[in-house]
């Protein structure tokens, strides 16, 4: 029974981790770079819920549109004042700016909204059902469903639209798309806003269950470095299935031994991984690693 | 007309004296981090102390500037490099980060300038440098209200303590088990928790197989209310007996009333909690002015610079003749008597609060005075 509890639980984690991974892929294949203030959007969609829940006592779920939106604009103005401008310049130029974008993004949070953990609303209700024994938290059942249909999303428009033919042969090649008449920058300016919306759907489903701090970033950046290392460098699945098996990883492993093997068993790990497999799970043809 | 000249002469020098005193401008930066993992903190203690300047008494000039000193022990000297390089500083409102504390206290032995703190690292006052003052219970001082609490007024034998991984966690942990073991109740289990974990389910499932009869916790903020919420929502029936970051009003914010309820904390002080008129007054200032609640660090920190502007009032002039005073002095703060224990520790009280289940606003269960055994 407990053991299912944690199962639940980790499929919660990883779920909401699986956004914060997509959203950081995505503007990787597009742009080559790392997105080092991609935590920090999380962050920020997590305080933006707290934010609109201020003014608008609503579900989460009511709140997910207009986070969505509102951090789409946001991945829009990251790009055009820490991407664009420094994209012919080697890729160590676009690290340094969106590692600069993140400390702006924590310290602004941080004058905005004060220091304080704060917690946005749950997507439909909170508190807990009881199925045979197992005490399941409504929120982890949402987390599950909403994050699952966010991909599914990802992946229609990804795959059966031609915006996201588009997309994928910037992410691929972007010389070959740009030949090709594919708006190229456009096609990025896209990316890095639906990156940053992933980010901000990740933020909100993050913030009822675990809170949200401005100092929260750069732990979740290193959860989706780490989940991408592992699904492989560049894939967008890779990058999902990362981030479920980090969860029930630190979730699982975590209930068996202490927190500090469990974190050091995840590290050792990944680089028995590293070696084996250096590619990752999904090994698609890898970009340079950054 | 020879015979007045004495008299004028010492006239004379009388009002330049009076135009002195009164034209005195008293410097006292504050230097605290704002940004970074101990903001939430260190924006208490800011708090605190801009709070106690601001009521000065009228007959003393005195100036602040605030200075962020972000969570590297460089910051902080920086800081204090510029705030004192100047000259004119009588003591210095010092980080409560325990790093950023022991890289200003040579500098501040050099300068001479007393570093006024609410830091709980042990070490800061155990340097032998005179120039420390901690206005805030130490580790060695609430974490025996903590286990006496538990061992004494509850009557529990078999505490499990889950404790930070952190410098702070380790030292109440290593504290706690040293306390309750003597109070012959020796832990039934132990883990340590980093502050990024999320899921605090396995560490609950694998603390109530030992089969404890009350959950010590020793974590901060987020790390607290998360345990505590979802020990909740588990139906754990086990009192909690949690560390100082419970008393937090964004703590308790976090969580429903009912949630909390059978959860106690200890803490220097719950301002909130009300308990004198002095108290109420400063809440409600604390309220209007920074539009939050205060906690036990604001306090402190707010008593500290009280205890400042006292030394001040009684004639101090400069930062030796504050550093006298405050190692000498018995001060009657809000939160409780602060004196020095020869060390620079000032603060010898803890107090338990618990939670009704009812309101986020905890009540005073029990006061434990003297526990360093240096205030009679």
């Amino acid at each position: 029974m407990t053991l299912l509890q944690l199962l639940v639980n980790g499929m919660a984690l990883g779920a909401a981790y699986a956004l914060v991974a997509l959203g950081f892929v995505l503007v990787l294949n597009a742009t080559g770079a790392v997105n080092f203030a991609h935590g920090d959007l999380v962050m920020a969609g997590g305080l933006l819920a707290v934010a609109l829940a201020d003014r608008l006592p609503v579900p989460g779920i009511v709140l997910l549109p207009a986070v969505l939106a509102l951090m789409a604009g946001l991945g829009l103005v990251v790009s055009l004042a820490a991407y664009l401008p420094l994209h012919r310049r080697p890729p160590v130029a676009v690290f340094i700016s969106t590692i600069a974008v993140g400390i702006i993004l924590q310290n602004g949070a941080a004058v905005l909204f004060g220091p304080e953990p704060r917690a946005a609303p749950p997507l439909f209700a909170g508190g807990v059902i009881e199925v045979a024994g197992l005490v399941l938290a409504r929120q982890s059942l949402a987390v599950v469903a909403v994050a699952a249909l966010l991909i599914a999303g990802q992946q229609a428009l990804f795959h059966g639209t031609q915006l996201g033919r588009r997309l994928r042969a910037t992410a691929q090649d972007p010389e070959m798309a740009r030949a090709l008449g594919i708006p190229v920058t456009r096609m990025i300016l896209l990316t890095f806003a639906l990156g940053s919306a992933f980010a901000g759907a990740a933020g909100l489903l993050l913030a009822n269950q675990f809170f949200v701090t401005p100092t929260e970033g750069g732990n979740l950046i290193l959860k989706a470095y780490i989940a991408v290392t592992i699904g492989g460098w560049g894939s967008v699945p890779g990058a999902v299935v990362g981030a479920l098996l980090i969860a029930l990883f630190e979730v699982g492993v975590s209930s068996a031994v202490s927190y500090p093997v469990a974190a050091g068993l995840l590290y050792a790990t990944l680089l028995a991984l590293l070696v084996w497999r250096p590619q990752g799970l999904f090994g698609e043809a890898a970009r340079r690693r950054a | 007309m020879r015979s007045l000249a004495p008299l004028f002469a010492s006239l004379f020098a009388l009002m330049a004296v009076g135009r002195a005193a009164v034209a005195q401008e008293f410097y006292i930066p504050v230097l605290v981090p704002v940004t970074g993992f101990l903001s939430l903190e260190g924006t208490s203690q800011r708090n605190g102390a801009l709070l106690a300047l601001k009521t000065a008494p009228a007959t003393l000039s005195v100036r602040a500037d605030v200075i962020d000193t972000g969570t590297s022990p460089e910051a902080a000297v920086t800081a204090l490099e510029r705030a004192v390089g100047q000259g004119g500083a009588v003591a210095v409102g010092a980080s409560m980060l325990g790093t950023q504390m022991l890289a200003m206290m040579p500098l501040a032995e050099e300068y001479k300038v007393p570093l006024v703190t609410v830091s709980g690292t042990a070490a800061i006052t155990e340097k032998g440098n005179p120039w420390v003052f901690r206005f805030f219970p130490g580790d060695a001082v609430t974490k025996q209200a903590h286990a006496r609490y538990v061992v004494e007024e509850m009557g529990r034998r078999r505490p499990a303590v889950i404790y930070q991984t952190t410098a702070y966690g380790q030292s109440g942990h290593a504290h706690l088990k040293e306390l309750l073991t003597g109070l012959g109740a020796s832990p039934v289990y132990e883990e340590g928790v980093d502050p990024t974990v999320k899921d605090m389910l396995p560490v609950i499932t694998k603390a109530l197989a030992a089969k404890p009869d009350v959950l010590v916790l020793h974590l901060h903020s987020g790390p607290t209310a998360l345990f505590v919420r979802q020990a909740a929502s588990l139906g754990v029936s086990l009192p909690v007996v949690a560390g100082s970051a419970m008393h937090q009003p964004s703590t308790a914010a976090l969580l429903q009333p009912a949630e909390l309820k059978g959860v106690c904390a200890e803490t220097a002080a719950s301002p909130v909690s009300g308990g004198s008129p002095g108290l109420d007054a400063f809440t409600a200032d604390y309220r209007a002015q920074f539009n939050a609640d205060p906690d036990a660090f604001a306090l402190g920190q707010y008593d500290g610079t009280r205890m400042v502007l006292a030394a001040l009032a009684q004639g101090a002039r400069d930062a030796e003749g504050v550093r006298r005073y405050l190692s000498r002095a018995t001060y009657e703060g809000l939160a409780m008597t602060y004196r020095s224990d020869g060390k620079g520790n000032m603060a010898h009280s803890a107090t338990v609060v618990c939670y009704d289940g009812e309101s986020r606003t905890p009540k005073p269960v029990k006061r434990y005075d003297n526990l360093a055994g240096v205030v009679k």
